[in-house]
């Protein structure tokens, strides 16, 4: 063996390792919500099923709440994701498109957007939405998400929009097309790959928000995150049930995310590689 | 199609000459502006507005202006410091785990090249999981009696009983333990990053200080950590709001406990507002939060990231 092959030999045997550390958890997870209820808590605990039971998906399914509040989480991560998208396509358009002084002064204002403090957007936000009359619907809980998700799709649709030819626009005018004709027609579908990236991440971001959520829902429009959370008391935790519940609320996501891998990675990168 | 007020008064007008680029990028601007306007300045201006009022949450109506008092308050609450210093310390924690976890698998997959798609693909799986999911799945793993974690450690012999580590309860321990979950979560989101990063350094670079006889250090030292600054930069500062701002993880993890050992920024906010209902008290924290978090983040991402300076 040449010194290199070792050398990669041992580094992805290093990865190997480390990668089965990283995995552990979730699997952890997954064989504790088809355990038998009461075999979570066991002392010693075990890393398999002894038995396989499907007890705590029915538990968790048979309740009301569950779907009620996955259906919430649907909701309002597709109608955030929307949102944000009809609001920050044409912005960053206009941004990179032309070179004009309210163009960058909105990039720098969604770039301190980006860095302020959830909680601290919270507090008012809170109160806004009271004297509004929104608390705990599904718009109040909405307009959050996409107040924090509008700053990230912005940046990433700047830099996707960046060094996008315009010679496509210019095409489309000439054939009698307005500016925001070409927009419409042509450029937003040219450029759906960084539109499906940008509203990948919106759709995650308001599919796992959990603050916004605790402040601005008591019970109609309470969405997934904020049901886990409710199993988990200072007191009493039924951990089986909880994590049966993680399992449907992540797995689907997962799975999702797995195909569009490549789109993630790309936008992942996007934002911070292409600067 | 999407109406809007301002094009059925030029639609009349020949298109291509309509408006002038500075109109059309205003008009594209507008919804987005608007939005951010009304749900986000709006709100941030009520917040530095009730910070300078009494005012209490079961009674909005009824607020008396209070000058600097709820500021003062702050400075001399022992609460709010600790608080400002268990922020501090579990960024720094989580930033340096994740950095170094991060920067050395990164450099791993750079190493294997095309090898490591797969381990890639893996590695970049909790990424997809909610915050609050991996506070609740590390809670239920480091718990005491019949944590996981401890037992791995007891049937590896490295404890000699399983109830050992008291991860959680232990007011000391528990400030690393909350670090956990993000780490966790996210230094796939920093390896990816760098390893992106790595990847657009061009190869004859490495090859011609090779060739000058550059040691494997000295081309890490003086090629790669300097091509790499602004992305460097961009995932630390990225990585440090995030984790300054953490709330889920840690409220599900130990709820600031033990003995507010754990109890970080926006859990105190949370707390002074909903439970003590004080929001005038709170929106002064948030207030300093806030500024506090722009300054440090503006100030790196100007001071480190300098684009194009190499």
């Amino acid at each position: 063996m040449t010194p290199r092959l070792t050398l990669q030999l041992i580094a992805g045997f290093a990865i190997l390792l480390f990668l089965s550390a990283y995995v552990f958890p979730y699997f952890y997870l997954l064989s504790t919500s088809l355990k038998p209820a009461v075999d979570a808590i066991t002392v010693p605990p075990t890393l398999l099923p002894e038995a396989f039971s499907l007890q705590n998906y029915l538990t968790v399914l048979a309740n009301p709440g569950t779907l009620k509040s996955f259906s919430n989480s649907l909701i309002i991560a597709l109608c955030s994701t929307l949102l944000s998208l009809v609001l920050s396509v044409p912005a960053a358009y206009g941004i990179t498109r032309y070179s004009t002084v309210p163009g960058r002064l909105f990039l720098v204002l969604a770039l301190c957007a980006r860095m302020i403090p959830y909680i601290s957007i919270g507090v008012p936000l809170f109160n806004f939405m009271k004297n509004l009359h929104l608390i705990d619907t599904h718009l109040a809980v909405i307009l959050a998400h996409t107040t924090i998700n509008l700053p990230l799709s912005i940046w990433l649709m700047c830099s996707f929009f960046e060094g996008f030819p315009t010679a496509i626009e210019e095409a489309a005018r000439v054939d009698g097309c307005s500016r925001f004709g070409a927009l419409i027609r042509v450029i937003v579908p040219v450029a759906s790959g960084g539109i499906a990236v940008t509203a990948i991440f919106a759709f995650l971001t308001s599919w796992n928000e959990f603050l916004f959520s605790l402040l601005l829902t008591t019970v109609n429009a309470k969405t997934a995150p904020i049901a886990i959370a409710e199993f988990n008391t200072q007191y009493s935790v039924d951990w089986g049930a909880m994590a049966a519940m993680s399992i449907l609320f992540s797995l689907p996501v997962m799975l999702f995310s797995f195909f569009m891998q490549k789109r993630i990675v790309s936008g992942l990168t996007m934002g911070a590689v292409k600067q | 199609m999407v109406s809007r007020g301002g094009q059925t008064h030029t639609r009349p007008r020949k298109p291509r000459r309509g408006l002038s680029d500075q109109n059309y990028v205003l008009m594209l601007l507008l919804p987005a502006a608007i939005f951010i306007g009304i749900f986000m300045l709006y709100p941030l201006g009520i917040l530095v507005y009730n910070s300078f009022q009494h005012i209490k949450l079961t009674n909005p109506d009824s607020s008396t202006f209070a000058g600097l008092q709820n500021y003062l308050e702050l400075f001399s609450s022992s609460r709010v410091r600790t608080s400002v210093g268990r922020t501090l310390q579990y960024t720094a924690v989580t930033l340096l785990a994740e950095f170094l976890l991060g920067f050395t698998s990164a450099l791993l997959f750079s190493f294997l090249g095309r090898k490591s798609d797969l381990m890639r693909t893996v590695f970049l799986f909790p990424l997809m999981i909610s915050p609050l999911v991996g506070g609740i799945l590390w809670r239920f793993m480091l718990i005491d009696n019949f944590g996981i974690v401890n037992w791995v450690l007891y049937w590896m012999h490295l404890i000699k009983t399983p109830n050992d580590i008291n991860w959680l309860s232990s007011p000391d321990l528990a400030i690393y333990s909350v670090t956990l979950p993000d780490v966790w979560l996210t230094t796939c989101f920093v390896s990816m990053i760098l390893y992106a990063g790595l990847q657009n350094i061009p190869v004859e670079l490495k090859e011609a200080a090779n060739i000058d006889g550059a040691s494997p250090l000295q081309v890490f030292m003086h090629i790669i950590l300097p091509l790499l600054r602004p992305v460097i930069a961009v995932v630390l500062i990225l990585r440090g709001i995030d984790a300054a701002r953490t709330f889920d993880i840690i409220w599900v993890m130990t709820g600031g406990g033990p003995q507010f050992s754990t109890d970080v920024l926006s859990l105190q906010i949370y707390r002074e507002m909903v439970r003590y209902g004080d929001l005038g008290s709170s929106s002064a924290t948030a207030t300093l939060f806030l500024v506090g978090l722009l300054i440090a983040s503006l100030t790196l991402f100007f001071s480190i990231w300098k684009p194009g300076k190499h």
